[in-house]
């Protein structure tokens, strides 16, 4: 059925009809609607889940690495400053093997205190062993968190979906929000592959040795690389049940493109008009989209990038003494390929900045205009400012 | 539908099916938490020695019966406190301080009236008979107590009474519209039951005390005060200057003539109030008249506040000067006070304001002064040679070498039902030591009943009973993990309208429901006693305590438990202790 929702909602009713059986989430702006949503579905019984309340996020993560590790389905959601509580249990999270799912609202992190769109708090926890895969619209957002227990529950690791703060979170659009029959062909009860209970009582993550550890941590690497086959295979039982579907990566008229945008999350959106735009002037330009993070689908953006002149990357990110991480990443990608695209890094829309059609043409017109990048990012839109207000 | 066929994803784990008992970690702990149940503050208040606390929490279950059995333990009276007592209980109640205190009072009566509906028979141990019997004096509160927990220890007793019934000012002198006789004679049935010889209408004097070594092995002195002392002032022999207790014993024998016009009350305590309020209801406009500033008055202050809702007007610093009659009325001089100092406690010490007087037009004048003992006999002896004195009673021997406690308001610091029975069981603790064990083991022996820092009894201690396995650390309100609780308004006694109230003998307060009895107790923090919440065993991150067939229901495995404290930490109502481990 067509309802128009916020991207929490969507979260909310992905995780309804998911049928969770265990909640734990500390709130925190602007993450709080979902888990607000799902305590509402716990207590008029639409989701029969215990909603466990918690005194931080690093308690409600390792709640639910309790309750996984009981076999049973489990949820969180946090942001920022709470996703950064988390990280030691992040770690163990993965490390333990458990089929955690989290949302995960991409907030600027302090200080200046702000509460706005920024990815740099979910992509400073990429080295954690979660799969990470981010949304551009209220529908995608939906789908993912559903598709996310599949694929947690089949490679055993755990999985952070993605919303922009506030683009995403808090604005309405129109979604298709499956029936639970129609949910429940395409996510079947979870059926651990290990469990503590009482009747098969045993101890999980004990010492780990020198002569073993190393091979723990190579059957995690072998389950993200597996991750990208099983994510496909997921996608496409969720095309044949529900119609649609959105791809690791999304190219965007890429086949002919000169110039390859690369985006993540809601600035896509904003980008396909560009796009259109531009087209529609005789621009051949292009977008990918990039939804899987983590693993990160190396020959795939090499496929999506090879036959482009030169590649933007739109990060509203940014890794200190570096440069904007999904750049890093796709330079790393592209690094092999014998003739590969030039690559210009473009930092706009921290803290939760606008990121208009005209900053995007800006940007589109910057890397058109210039044969070779700079090695440092390039800051769009930076204002003057008057750096002697610290002294005062 | 058909998935596309993947191959196993990689998993390799560290899991176990070995037990980890093996490792005894309860050996790193240095610290030690324990089941260490402690005294709530309402038990040391309270003169009988009540296990509020206990009585509270067996409420909140609807074990109904244990509740009353429990308030047996320590007073024979629950139906008639439940009414009367001043319940010091309720002003430490440690609940005060997060929002307000348990209504005990109310559910003591709750509990009392709940047990006669249903005729409900306490099952309370009994000591094997003892040989000594023991002659009382006066069936007052006092003497019936001493009667009951004499019983109790095995002693046979015999109660003599000048009145032609038993229960002292609780029949003759407390209006209905506080006690009803009803609740009265029910409770000193189920203490004749014990076998106690009850013999009214005696008339009783010196000699009496002189015989007695011939029967009795001790005998038990309560109350019996019923002479009020005189004003000293001209015109107090007027035929309209009337004894404020035989008043009241009056007017409780069902004779309630019409009274006109103010009468004034000469008196400051409980049985001014009474004569007040009684007055109110006979038809007159009643003004209490008091030597005192109203704040050190000596009437409990429920009763006070209860006598001005009713239209009782209180004069404060006020001294009858002399009464006048004049055409069938009388004038009344007042000698206005002065306050001159204010002691320690906050009292105010008065003299005549010289000069200062007011004459008011009244129809009758009630005394309702201090009272002394009916007989001189009665008295206490002047010098303390001798003399055993203990909070509630003196014991003391005749010349004939017989024990004679001294009780009841002949004693009591208080002149209260709770103090009258505390003396009682005061005194059948000290005889019974008395005659087990001699004089020099009664201060010993009685010290180690004590309620906490408190000077009341518990016969529950003494005989041994679970109770005396607690601390007498009294628990304070900082003790109290009040996460555990929410804020609830204290259940409101239902009452008669004070419209109804003033036109009526009836009974003020109406009884309450068994669920409102129940929330009110759920109410109470159980001070330091384990109610089962379990909270122990669930945060015990060690799976250390465990569920056990005990009466607690739980215990900790010290071969696991690592000292951590959060079972003491998350105890609501600091019924464990977290103390160094000793070494072995």
């Amino acid at each position: 059925m067509k309802r128009v929702l916020e991207g929490s909602d969507a979260v909310a009713e992905a995780v309804r009809l998911a049928k969770v059986e265990v909640i734990s989430a500390y709130p925190i702006t602007p993450q709080t609607h979902i888990v607000e949503r799902l305590a509402e579905f716990c207590a008029n019984r639409t989701l029969n889940a215990r909603f466990l309340r918690v005194e931080s996020e690093h308690s409600a993560l390792a709640a639910l690495i309790g309750a996984s590790s009981m076999g049973v389905r489990t949820f969180t959601a946090t942001s920022s400053q709470g996703l950064a509580l988390m990280h030691e249990l992040l770690h163990w999270t993965s490390g333990a093997r458990l089929p955690v799912v989290m949302a995960e609202v991409n907030r600027a992190l302090a200080p200046g205190w702000n509460i706005w769109a920024d990815q740099t708090d979910s992509l400073a926890q990429r080295d954690t062993g979660w799969i990470q895969l981010y949304c551009e619209t209220c529908q995608e957002t939906l789908d993912t968190t559903l598709q996310a227990f599949s694929l947690a529950e089949r490679v055993n690791l755990p999985v952070m979906v993605m919303l922009d703060a506030f683009f995403l979170s808090h604005t309405f659009e129109p979604v298709d929000v499956p029936d639970q029959d129609t949910v429940d062909r395409f996510l079947p009860p979870f059926h651990p592959r290990f469990a503590v209970t009482p009747e098969n009582p045993c101890s999980l993550s004990q010492m780990a040795p020198p002569n073993v550890y190393m091979e723990m941590r190579h059957s995690i690497h072998e389950a993200m690389q597996q991750t990208l086959d099983e994510f496909a295979a997921i996608e496409e039982d969720f095309e044949n049940i529900f119609g649609r579907c959105h791809g690791a990566l999304e190219a965007v008229q890429c086949e002919d493109a000169e110039v390859i945008l690369v985006t993540s999350g809601t600035i896509t959106s904003t980008a396909r008009q560009v796009v259109e735009e531009l087209r529609f002037q005789g621009e051949k330009v292009g977008i990918l989209k990039i939804k899987l993070f983590r693993p990160f689908p190396v020959s795939l953006i090499r496929q999506a990038l090879r036959c482009a002149q030169k590649v933007a990357v739109i990060d509203r990110n940014f890794s200190f003494g570096a440069s904007g991480i999904f750049a890093q990443e796709v330079r790393a990608a592209l690094y092999e390929l014998a003739e590969r695209p030039t690559i210009f890094g473009y930092i706009a829309g921290l803290g939760g900045r606008d990121v208009t059609s005209d900053t995007i043409e800006e940007i589109y017109r910057h890397t058109r205009n210039h044969a070779s990048a700079e090695e440092e990012s390039i800051w769009v839109g930076l204002h003057e400012v008057d750096h002697a207000i610290g002294n005062r | 539908m058909t998935r596309k066929a993947t191959k196993p994803v990689s998993l390799f784990i560290s899991k176990s099916h070995l037990t980890t008992e093996s490792n005894k970690t309860g050996s790193w702990r240095f610290l030690r938490p324990r089941y260490h149940e402690k005294t709530a503050p309402c038990s040391v208040a309270c003169p009988a020695a009540e296990d509020i606390s206990r009585i509270e929490l067996l409420t909140t279950r609807g074990l109904f019966k244990e509740a009353w059995e429990t308030i047996l333990m320590e007073n024979p009276f629950p139906a008639v406190c439940g009414r009367i007592c001043h319940h010091p209980c309720e002003k430490v109640c440690n609940r005060r301080e997060f929002d307000e205190a348990i209504a005990i009072h109310t559910i003591e009566r709750f509990l009392g009236e709940t047990a006669a509906r249903d005729s409900l028979k306490p099952s309370l141990e009994r000591s094997p008979a003892r040989k000594q019997k023991i002659a009382i004096v006066g069936a007052g509160p006092g003497g019936l107590a001493a009667a009951y927990f004499l019983a109790r220890l095995g002693y046979a007793c015999d109660v003599y009474e000048v009145m032609p019934e038993p229960g002292g000012a609780l029949g003759w002198g407390i209006p209905s519209y506080r006690l009803v006789v009803a609740a009265l004679k029910e409770e000193i049935a189920r203490i004749a039951e014990l076998g106690v010889g009850i013999h009214c209408g005696k008339e009783l004097s010196e000699e009496f005390l002189a015989q007695a070594k011939n029967s009795y092995d001790a005998v038990f002195l309560g109350g019996a005060q019923r002479h009020g002392s005189r004003l000293d002032i001209p015109g107090e022999d007027s035929i309209s200057v009337k004894d404020g207790l035989a008043f009241l014993q009056r007017v409780k024998k069902g004779d309630t003539p019409t009274l006109r016009g103010t009468v004034a009350v000469i008196g400051g305590g409980n049985t001014a109030v009474d004569v007040a309020r009684c007055a109110v209801r006979l038809g007159a406009k009643a003004l209490i008249v008091l030597q005192e500033r109203l704040q050190d008055m000596a009437a409990f202050e429920n009763e006070v506040r209860m006598a001005l809702e009713e239209g009782v007007e209180i004069l404060e610093l006020c001294r009858p000067a002399r009464i006048d009659t004049a055409n069938g009325e009388l004038l009344l001089t007042l000698q206005r006070m002065k306050v001159v100092d204010v002691d320690a406690q906050g009292k105010a010490h008065v003299s005549p304001d010289a000069g200062k007087t007011e004459a008011f037009r009244i129809s009758r004048v009630f005394k309702a002064l201090d009272t002394e003992a009916a007989e001189p006999w009665m008295n206490l002896p002047a010098s303390d040679k001798g003399v055993l004195a203990l909070p509630n009673t003196r014991l003391l021997r005749t010349a004939q070498g017989l024990p004679v406690v001294f009780g009841g308001d002949l004693a009591t610091p208080v002149k209260s039902v709770s103090h009258a029975i505390a003396s009682g069981k005061e005194a059948a603790l000290a005889l019974d030591v008395l005659f087990r064990e001699g004089s020099d083991a009664i201060l010993p022996r009685l010290t180690a009943c004590t309620i906490g820092d408190g000077r009341s009894l518990s016969m529950e201690v003494y005989i041994g009973g679970p109770r005396s396995q607690r601390s007498s650390h009294v628990v304070r309100y900082n003790e109290i993990n009040i996460d555990y609780f929410q804020f609830t308004p204290r259940i409101a006694q239902p009452r008669l309208l004070k419209e109804e109230r003033i036109r009526s003998f009836a009974e003020i307060d109406l009884r309450i429901s068994s669920n409102l009895a129940m929330q009110e107790a759920g109410r109470c923090f159980n001070c330091g006693i384990c109610n089962q919440c379990d909270n122990c065993r669930l945060f015990c991150p060690d799976l250390a305590v465990k569920r056990e067939k005990s009466p607690r229901g739980r215990g900790i495995n010290y071969d696991y438990c690592k000292g951590c404290g959060i079972c003491v930490k998350e105890c609501p109502r600091n019924a464990m202790s977290l103390e160094e481990e000793k070494p072995e």
